[in-house]
């Protein structure tokens, strides 16, 4: 391949969907691509690095580890360590593959919708069953979006009931400042759904996963939280 | 519109979600035992809304292809529920009984459970008045009547309450000729199977022994408004109560 020694690749690893990440020997980093830039969001560089020497090729290489790594929302399945000289390491990590195509999203079922009907409705909903102390912080200056109103409310539901046996429920809704979803290569912002509590159920966290996909909701579901980001489409 | 008749906090807030989301494309179910007012509360809610019986599953196939927003009465009776596309329609469905959770819960978006009545105590007071004055109006009978509690009749909910009502409504208004000829006709029925006199003279002893004390506080009153001697009066008593 005459030339390829004189391409930059550096263009390409700066396009690539994975993470990767470049550290001189203090920790300091001295490279990262646009996707590092995205996961630095959610993880501390230290750890990033301390995850890099942990699976570190014995010798000089590269070494690829199976691992699980999950960062909020963000899921890997396996990491590529390599050492560039004996100043700097490099570290790469695999996003783990969605377990199955998306549909594509029917806009027919995206009404125009004010949110804070089908939220009281929930509640309402919940309330019903459970007498747990709501603390509700919500932007009421919302504007209407389209929504898919029945598949939605399904998933409001399923998330209020893994707070069944919560005495305080903390529930926000609120534009995520900043970040946003590609659907069909269209970027939406995001309105953020968050329920807090010092605990929950998650005998359901598969099916919310399932259906909030379904719908291009964006999920993270931690011990004491469920946040869903909602794609704000209005057109 | 006047406001179904509930105290209930549990029915106040169905109401509440159910009215939230009456111009949205969801599906809802409400489930309850029967007699519980289900069907009541949802026609009140929607009057304008078709009904189907979920027996006939042509036509709910049918209308769900033709319309918006329907009304599935016996949902729990619905041949096959796996055959219904319940997405993007404003669906108020209505079961006796639960079945298969696990398809009410992919099917449905909200799902209410209507308490009965014996869970609304509230409730009971508040039909059991409804239901008096309505027994008064319809036997045109007053509706100065007593009703205690142990007259009342929950076990199937709203239906029995309001039979029990009605019962209790003719019978504290009954007449002397009416309640002769009650009794003309207990005998007719009963006597055969018992004919000992002193058996059936607890019909009339019995009531009239109860409240005479409620009436006069004391045996010794007792007696001397009935006009008996006070050891005939306890011998009835030990008898009868």
């Amino acid at each position: 391949m005459p030339g390829f020694e004189s391409t930059d690749l550096t263009f390409f690893l700066d396009h690539d969907t994975s993470p990767f990440v470049l550290f001189d020997r203090h920790s300091s980093i001295v490279y990262l691509n646009d996707a590092a830039e995205i996961l630095l969001a959610y993880v501390e560089k230290r750890e990033l690095f301390d995850l890099a020497l942990s699976y570190a090729p014995n010798d000089f290489g590269a070494r690829t580890t199976p691992i699980e790594l999950h960062y909020r929302q963000l899921n890997f399945y396996a990491v590529t360590v390599a050492y560039h000289d004996e100043e700097h390491i490099g570290i790469r990590l695999y996003y783990r593959p969605r377990t199955r195509a998306l549909q594509p999203v029917d806009p027919s079922r995206f009404k125009t919708t004010n949110i804070h009907t089908i939220l009281e409705a929930a509640i309402a909903l919940f309330a019903m069953q459970n007498p747990a102390k709501l603390d509700l912080l919500t932007d009421a200056d919302l504007p209407e979006f389209k929504l898919d109103q029945n598949g939605f409310s399904k998933l409001l539901r399923r998330a209020f009931h893994l707070f069944r046996a919560s005495s305080d429920l903390h529930i926000s809704l609120k534009m995520a400042i900043g970040e946003s979803i590609l659907i069909d290569h269209k970027r939406h912002p995001i309105i953020r759904f968050t329920i807090t509590a010092n605990g929950r159920y998650n005998d359901e966290d598969r099916s919310i996963k399932s259906l909030a996909t379904e719908m291009r909701i964006g999920t993270l579901l931690d011990e004491h939280r469920i946040q869903l980001d909602i794609p704000f489409i209005q057109e | 519109m006047q406001n179904y008749a509930t105290r209930s906090e549990t029915v106040q807030q169905i109401i509440k979600s159910l009215n939230l989301t009456r111009t949205l494309y969801v599906s809802s179910i409400i489930i309850g035992e029967p007699w519980t007012g289900k069907r009541t509360l949802v026609r009140h809610l929607f009057p304008d809304v078709p009904m189907v019986d979920g027996r006939d599953q042509d036509a709910v196939e049918t209308l769900l292809s033709q319309t918006d927003a329907l009304i599935i009465d016996h949902y729990e009776k619905v041949p096959n529920t796996e055959r219904l596309n319940l997405e993007d329609k404003h669906i108020i469905a209505i079961a006796d009984y639960a079945g298969n959770t696990q398809i009410l819960d992919e099917m449905f978006a909200f799902i209410y459970h209507m308490p009965p009545l014996r869970d609304r105590p509230e409730d009971i007071l508040l039909y059991a008045d409804l239901y008096r004055k309505e027994a008064a109006e319809i036997l045109m009978l007053s509706p100065e009547i007593s009703l205690s509690k142990e007259v009342l009749d929950i076990h199937q909910n709203l239906r029995s309450l309001r039979a029990s009502i009605y019962r209790e409504v003719l019978l504290q208004s009954g007449e002397r000729e009416a309640l002769e000829r009650g009794l003309y006709h207990y005998f007719l029925n009963h006597l055969p199977q018992e004919a000992d006199y002193h058996h059936h003279l607890g019909l009339l002893e019995k009531p009239l022994l109860e409240a005479g004390l409620h009436l006069y506080g004391s045996q010794l009153r007792l007696a001397e408004a009935l006009g008996i001697n006070r050891n005939t009066l306890r011998k009835k008593i030990h008898a009868w109560l």
